[in-house]
């Protein structure tokens, strides 16, 4: 991640022309015959050439502190490079606020570095205190609403600091710009398993909530992996209304894999219940659906659905 | 340039296996990298790792010719070893580097320089570039690496990579099982506490995330369920109707090729993370192949050799490998056979169970 304004200006000197520096020797890497060689620019190799004869030395002094943010921005995945900076953050208690925000600008250009969320993390834990983060978690997932370590970052954020009040709104919003969302999908069932948990009340706005979603677009597996997954301790053949719902969205021709899945489910707990007197008629409903979604609307998982047809029929046969 | 490799593709090149261009590929990784490949530069094991794997399954390894002894070298030379000075230290940071990027010597210890220690993912693919090279890990110091990770592994289960501060997830308890079952030594991992960090990782989707309450992913379901066949307690670890879901989830990350998340797009590696999973779970002949095939291959990068994630974009060195991966999952003519949990591969394997004996 080399600034090309760096190069090119006239502000960069290298280390080994600045007098301050007369005293420290470079220290190249030890690289003889090396595999995996990289050409790295002459700058590159200068400033980490210094870190090296840094960081054997020790020396935690502001001008190391300042080489590492040389370093930090040559190479962000250098992970001795931010352990030893933090080192001196703490050494030299230096201004966390600054630190912060130098953080923020190279989690701009390198959203998926695990070493930046990771220094984040410990920047916050250090100052005890969550302000803007949310805010800033906020702004990357607008360049990119998926982006796995921000969701990460927080999760940690809201459990940390106790700041799950607005989390289902902001959820939401994110879920009427994209429906597909899956992040935000399971952002809504973390929230939810860690405040009100899965009461009866809570499970049934629940189910109705993703079920409007569903509605609006019946193809979307984040939806149906959510809704399967928070009615997993009903019985998804009798809970809510929702087998009348499916085959109310099957009769209007609704294609969706998902919806047919969803059904195949329910088909199999009523046919797989001993106490289920109509349960014969259920299984060939489960078995004609894995057949249509095999072989007219999932057929990429075609051999999927003959094994669940084929394990459903075994299961029906020692359920007798 | 604004030409992408894809418009320089002929219809034949998308059908086909470009060996020799990927052989290029790999040896030239083994090599020299360009300059944008700075910030590799604590990496570079990890790229040395998926250039011999590549060469390894295209059968070629003979392209490295009279360089193996030298590259073994290469490799021993970022041990870290025991501290002679601090035996408190001990082996606290043993295993390997990545790079000797942070300044110490060849086959120091923590004594030349404390900062320098080593790192679960570099140590892993040291261990496997090793046997994939034909070496006897006569030179491995395996109690300090064993004992490594016994202070690298958290009381919740899950691994940190290194004794610094750094993150934990899932991912650093498949380093640690790879090391351990290559190693023959399951004394630094407590298996009950990882498989538990596991277990709390499946999501209520039945993948299995980097971490509790985190979304599941085809990468961290890859490392769990590897992890759980390597020590062998992939039986039991799921109830049925757990296992079942997680079969289901990850047979839907079929797209052509395969996504790593729902409503994610499809990325060439995880034909490799998912394909592999499903190996393991002995379902991985419920995928549609050659869909499957030909997205990897249109992935291919017919002017440099090499995969990337998607078409029309640059490879790199992990795509490219985990792309043939995939393929050698399929079965793939020109591609030797690849153990879906080490990731390496049946030959090294073999080398591995010949070594212990």
């Amino acid at each position: 991640m080399s600034d090309p304004e760096d190069d090119k200006s006239d502000a960069f000197v290298l280390y080994r022309d600045r007098p301050e520096w007369r005293d420290v020797v470079p220290l190249r890497q030890d690289d003889d015959a090396s595999v995996v060689a990289i050409a790295y620019s002459e700058k590159f190799s200068d400033v980490f050439d210094y870190f090296r004869a840094v960081l054997k030395a020790d020396e935690r002094s502001e001008r190391a502190f300042h080489l590492t943010t040389d370093a930090a921005k040559l190479n962000p995945a250098n992970y001795t490079v931010w352990h030893f900076r933090r080192i001196l953050l703490k050494e030299l208690t230096l201004s966390l606020d600054e630190e912060k925000r130098f953080c923020s600008d190279i989690i701009r250009e390198e959203p998926k570095n695990y070493q930046l969320w990771y220094h984040r993390r410990i920047l916050v834990e250090w100052m005890g205190d969550p302000s803007g983060e949310l805010d800033f978690t906020e702004a990357v997932l607008e360049q990119d609403s998926k982006n796995y370590h921000t969701w990460s970052h927080r999760q940690w954020l809201i459990k940390e600091f106790n700041l799950w009040d607005g989390e289902l709104v902001y959820i939401d919003e994110l879920l009427r710009q994209d429906v597909r969302n899956n992040s935000a999908w399971n952002q809504r069932y973390f929230v939810i398993s860690s405040t009100s948990g899965w009461t009866p009340d809570v499970l049934k706005r629940d189910a109705e909530y993703t079920v409007q979603f569903i509605k609006k677009a019946p193809n979307n597996e984040s939806a149906w992996n959510y809704l399967s997954g928070i009615v997993v301790g009903q019985r998804k053949s009798t809970y809510g209304g929702l087998k009348d719902t499916c085959l109310e969205m099957l009769s209007n021709h609704i294609q969706s894999p998902h919806l047919l899945s969803f059904l195949v489910d329910i088909y199999e707990e009523e046919a797989l219940d001993r106490e289920n007197d109509s349960r014969n008629d259920s299984l060939p409903q489960a078995l004609e659906l894995c057949r249509k979604l095999g072989s007219e609307v999932d057929t990429i998982r075609k051999k999927y659905w003959d094994y669940r047809s084929r394990k459903l029929e075994q299961d029906y046969r020692e359920s007798q | 340039a604004k030409v992408s490799n894809s418009s320089m593709m002929s219809d034949a090149d998308k059908t086909v296996l470009l060996r020799e261009k990927h052989v290029k590929f790999f040896t030239r990784c083994l090599s020299v990298l360009p300059q944008r490949y700075e910030t590799y530069d604590s990496n570079r094991m990890t790229i040395c790792f998926f250039a011999l794997s590549g060469l390894d399954l295209l059968d070629s390894l003979d392209a490295i010719g009279g360089d193996r002894a030298s590259i073994i070298d290469w490799i021993y030379s970022l041990q870290v070893l025991p501290s002679e000075c601090d035996s408190a230290l001990g082996s606290t940071y043993c295993g390997f580097r990545g790079s000797k990027a942070a300044g110490g010597k060849s086959s120091s210890s923590i004594d030349d320089c404390p900062y320098d220690g080593g790192h679960l993912a570099m140590t892993y693919t040291a261990l496997a570039s090793l046997l994939i090279l034909g070496d006897d890990f006569s030179r491995v110091h395996r109690p300090a690496i064993i004992e490594a990770l016994k202070l690298l592994q958290l009381p919740d289960g899950s691994f940190s990579p290194m004794v610094y501060d750094c993150e934990n997830d899932v991912r650093f308890i498949y380093c640690a099982c790879c090391i351990s079952f290559m190693l023959n030594d399951w004394s630094g991992v407590n298996q009950d506490q990882a498989i538990e960090y596991i277990r709390k990782s499946q999501g209520y989707d039945c993948g299995i995330a980097q971490g509790p309450a985190m979304e599941s992913h085809g990468g961290s379901t890859f490392c769990a369920v590897a992890s759980l066949a390597l020590m062998k307690r992939l039986d039991g670890t799921f109830s049925d109707v757990k296992l079942e879901g997680l079969k289901r989830w990850c047979v839907q990350r079929q797209q052509t090729g395969f996504n790593g998340r729902p409503n994610k797009p499809v990325d060439t590696c995880y034909s490799f993370w998912v394909g592999a999973t499903l190996k393991l779970l002995g379902c991985y002949d419920m995928i549609e192949k050659d869909f499957n095939r030909g997205y990897v291959l249109e992935a291919q990068s017919p002017m440099t050799g090499g995969l990337s994630k998607y078409h029309d974009t640059h490879p790199d060195a992990l795509h490219s490998y985990l792309g043939l991966s995939g393929l050698s999952l399929l079965g793939e003519p020109g591609l030797l056979p690849v153990d879906p949990a080490l990731n390496i591969s049946l030959r090294a394997v073999q080398h591995l169970h010949e070594l212990r004996h």
